[in-house]
């Protein structure tokens, strides 16, 4: 027998009308992204081409492959999708890194009572909403090695000139510092978020005469902490999706250092019209996010500090 | 009351999603295009009574910058004025994103009737089923050059619609000031590899006015530049043949890049490496004239016809000459196919618009503006039409014209030199230039390996991306 307590009409009326206000938000969630999702995972297991949707198509009919698609990414040399993985991950680790250190930084800079503030803050905020492919190209006339600013500056102080988007080396640490020096949406949630540590923490430990960097450490990071993994998880989902300095600048080079998995993906599928293939990378790409996403949840358990007590 | 109420916006709002998601079955075209055409009151989908019969409408897309837009479309609205059976109406897309909107289109089984096929593209789109391969030109004397015929399999899939062969551009006050000769604008003449490098160190200066000839010249703060060869992965080609190599076996089944052609891109990486005559271009965009001779900080540079174009935009007093050549002279030539998509309820009227717009005197504003040469021999044998298309075109006077005519149409013509580029009769050639060979080249470009052995770590890549 159960003892759940009955609903009122009222409880139940409410419901019904949260359910069919929640329908057109659903249909379009459904329609747009869930059942795309689910088709390409099933696509994935086919062979199926841009020209197979066509009329008197010379191909034949889509057949299930079964995981040929999924062996034939690793295999093939043309797309060596093994190496998209590693490119990716490696930039996306290392942006993640960056972004979130310099944003806190800059935030907590921009979280003192200076002159300025505002313009300051403007100013960091400014390259996020920049368009991505123009920020790219810009930063390709700054970079490139003859004629640009700044090689001319490093050659004027007496270094060597760097090939930076066109060497193996330093394209990835080139990006990275793109990256960071967009990530004015990180600065200025870390910049909520620090409005929002107690002032009476601070006060109390400097009246027991802790320093700044110890009060930093045991008192802003911690109480940073939620606002740090929101930030890490969002920095990652973005930064494992990157494609544009590889559309619009490196095409997957120099060598194979760009060829990251979306960039692949949209090659295999835009352009190459391999549907079945790319929606097997499309697939994979789906399940490195959510294990990198997946081990960020797990271990936040022992770093996050909820003031409250800890998260249910 | 606010139940009906919720009601009624829960079923518009979805609905309005339904809508949105739905397809646009309507149109005659398959297209999904919904502009109304200025001066015409069809919509989309919409076949009006004129004359007695239906006109149709089909959908032609381009590519191109906007005042090439422009120029296309002055030239449908002619079309579309000459007679009633037919609306053709223009769907611009921006070049860079063309092959991909198409093949998203083709994905809802909705593509435009016709329009131009980016080159790498066309056979594998042909073999996929995106192009109809007709022959729109079967049984009629009056069609392009043999060259300019994208085939598979010795079958016609499509034709250029434009003609475009590579020509080495030049500035000619930077001659001048440097007291040097312009470079030979026929080929009888052509400068030999050596004698270009030579005049290219000529014309290359560090700030303090040496050149690489001169003692003390610093590499590191080079203001002028001699030469810049495009490096954009396709045109490389032109070395390996003048070379006496092959990017790939002549029936397109095999890739080639023997040591000829090797040592013929290694050559073209070391103007830069090794001469300091050309600036660092590490091939990964398009814009070869534009970085060079147009920006006004390169004496020469090497590149397509169509920088004819780019005079209309620029101050920058420049001419045009022969390619200079390895061990023999050669060309290759190119142009965007105009084709038909499968899909197209109208075949022959698509067939009979294609012929109309791909022949001269319907696109002249294209050849005129300096972007496109004639496709059909007779403009390249006729004087009159010579003298139409080269000697009263502004933008080729004054190249002046007489060089005009040697250096580009001329080469044109001579099949001993000029050949289908590697993607007429070569599937996947998207794959294999853009995807594999353009990323690996920079690291020969930036000198961290040689050709040989870029190619020796590409070449399985290579392979398979020709097999599919």
């Amino acid at each position: 027998m159960s003892n759940k307590p009955k609903k009122s009409a009222a409880v139940i009326k409410e419901q019904r009308a949260a359910y069919i206000f929640l329908i057109p938000a659903f249909l379009g969630l459904s329609l747009i992204t869930y059942i795309p999702l689910l088709a390409a995972f099933g696509i994935g297991f086919t062979d199926l081409k841009v020209g197979h949707f066509m009329p008197n198509t010379p191909l034949a009919p889509p057949r299930f492959v079964g995981l040929d698609n999924f062996v034939n990414i690793f295999k093939n040399p043309s797309i060596n999708f093994q190496n998209s993985i590693w490119v990716t991950v490696y930039f996306a680790l290392f942006a993640v890194v960056s972004s979130v250190i310099y944003s806190l930084f800059i935030a907590m800079l921009l979280n003192r009572k200076m002159p300025g503030r505002g313009f300051f803050r403007s100013i960091f905020y400014i390259p996020y909403i920049l368009p991505a492919a123009a920020v790219i190209i810009s930063w390709h006339f700054l970079l490139i090695y003859d004629g640009g600013v700044i090689n001319h500056v490093l050659v004027q102080l007496g270094f060597e000139r760097s090939f930076f988007l066109d060497s193996k080396s330093t394209v990835i640490p080139t990006l990275v510092l793109i990256a960071v020096w967009q990530c004015g949406n990180l600065i200025v949630i870390f910049l909520a978020g620090l409005q929002n540590v107690p002032r009476v923490y601070q006060e109390a430990a400097e009246i027991d005469g802790a320093s700044a960097w110890r009060r930093f450490w045991t008192i802003t990071i911690p109480c940073m902490t939620p606002i740090i993994f929101y930030n890490v998880l969002m920095s990652l989902v973005a930064n494992l999706q990157i494609v544009v300095p590889a559309l619009a600048r490196t095409r997957g080079g120099p060598g194979k250092a760009t060829m990251f998995m979306t960039y692949m993906m949209y090659q295999e599928g835009f352009r190459g019209g391999q549907l079945g293939t790319a929606s097997a990378i499309a697939a994979v790409f789906f399940i490195i996010a959510a294990i990198l996403a997946f081990i960020l949840f797990k271990t936040s358990k022992s770093w996050i500090f909820y003031e409250g007590g800890e998260q249910k | 009351m606010k139940r009906i109420l919720a009601i009624v916006l829960s079923a518009v709002m979805i609905l309005a999603v339904l809508a949105a998601c739905g397809n646009d079955s309507a149109s005659p075209s398959g297209s999904g295009a919904t502009a109304t055409p200025a001066g015409n009151n069809n919509t989309a989908g919409d076949s009006t009574s004129s004359g007695g019969g239906e006109r149709i409408e089909i959908v032609f897309s381009i590519w191109g910058d906007p005042a090439e837009q422009e120029t296309t479309q002055k030239g449908l609205d002619v079309y579309n004025s000459m007679q009633d059976k037919v609306y053709v109406k223009a769907l611009q897309i921006p070049n860079e994103e063309y092959a991909d909107v198409l093949q998203t289109m083709a994905t809802a089984g909705n593509m435009p009737d016709c329009g131009m096929v980016n080159e790498p593209t066309a056979i594998g789109w042909a073999r996929q089923g995106l192009l109809m391969p007709i022959d729109i030109y079967e049984g009629q004397a009056d069609k392009p050059l043999d060259y300019l015929a994208f085939k598979d399999g010795g079958k016609t899939v499509a034709y250029s619609g434009a003609n475009e062969v590579l020509g080495l551009w030049y500035n000619r006050t930077m001659f001048d000031a440097a007291g040097v000769d312009y470079p030979p604008t026929s080929l009888d003449k052509a400068w030999t590899w050596d004698e270009f490098i030579e005049v290219a160190k000529q014309l290359t200066f560090d700030s303090n006015g040496n050149t690489p000839n001169d003692d003390g010249f610093d590499k590191n703060n080079i203001v002028q530049y001699g030469a810049y060869v495009n490096q954009w992965t396709w045109q490389l080609e032109v070395w390996a043949l003048s070379n006496g190599g092959k990017w790939f076996s002549e029936d397109g089944k095999s890739i080639v890049f023997d040591d000829a052609a090797i040592e013929a891109m290694q050559k073209v990486v070391d103007l830069h490496l090794v001469h300091n005559v050309a600036p660092f271009n590490p091939g990964t965009t398009d814009s070869g004239f534009g970085d060079s001779v147009g920006a006004g900080n390169v004496a020469m540079c090497t590149e397509g016809q169509w920088a004819t174009g780019f005079a209309g935009d620029t101050d920058i007093d420049y001419g045009v000459a022969v390619l200079p050549y390895m061990k023999r002279k050669a060309n290759i030539v190119t142009g965007g196919p105009v084709g038909v998509f499968a899909g197209t309820k109208y075949p022959d009227e698509v067939a009979d618009f294609v012929r109309w717009y791909t022949d001269e005197d319907n696109n002249f504003g294209t050849i005129e503006a300096g972007w496109w040469m004639p496709t059909k021999m007779n403009w390249y044998t006729d004087e009159a039409l010579l003298k139409k298309w080269i000697d009263d075109v502004p933008l080729r006077a004054r190249l002046p014209a007489d060089a005009y005519r040697t250096a580009m149409k001329d080469v044109a013509l001579d099949l001993t030199v000029s050949q289908s580029t590697g993607w007429y009769y070569t599937p996947n050639t998207f794959e294999i230039i853009n995807r594999v060979l353009n990323p690996a080249m920079v690291e020969a470009i930036n000198g961290s390996k040689t050709v040989a052995q870029v190619i020796a770590d590409v070449r399985p890549a290579m392979e398979a991306a020709l097999a599919g």
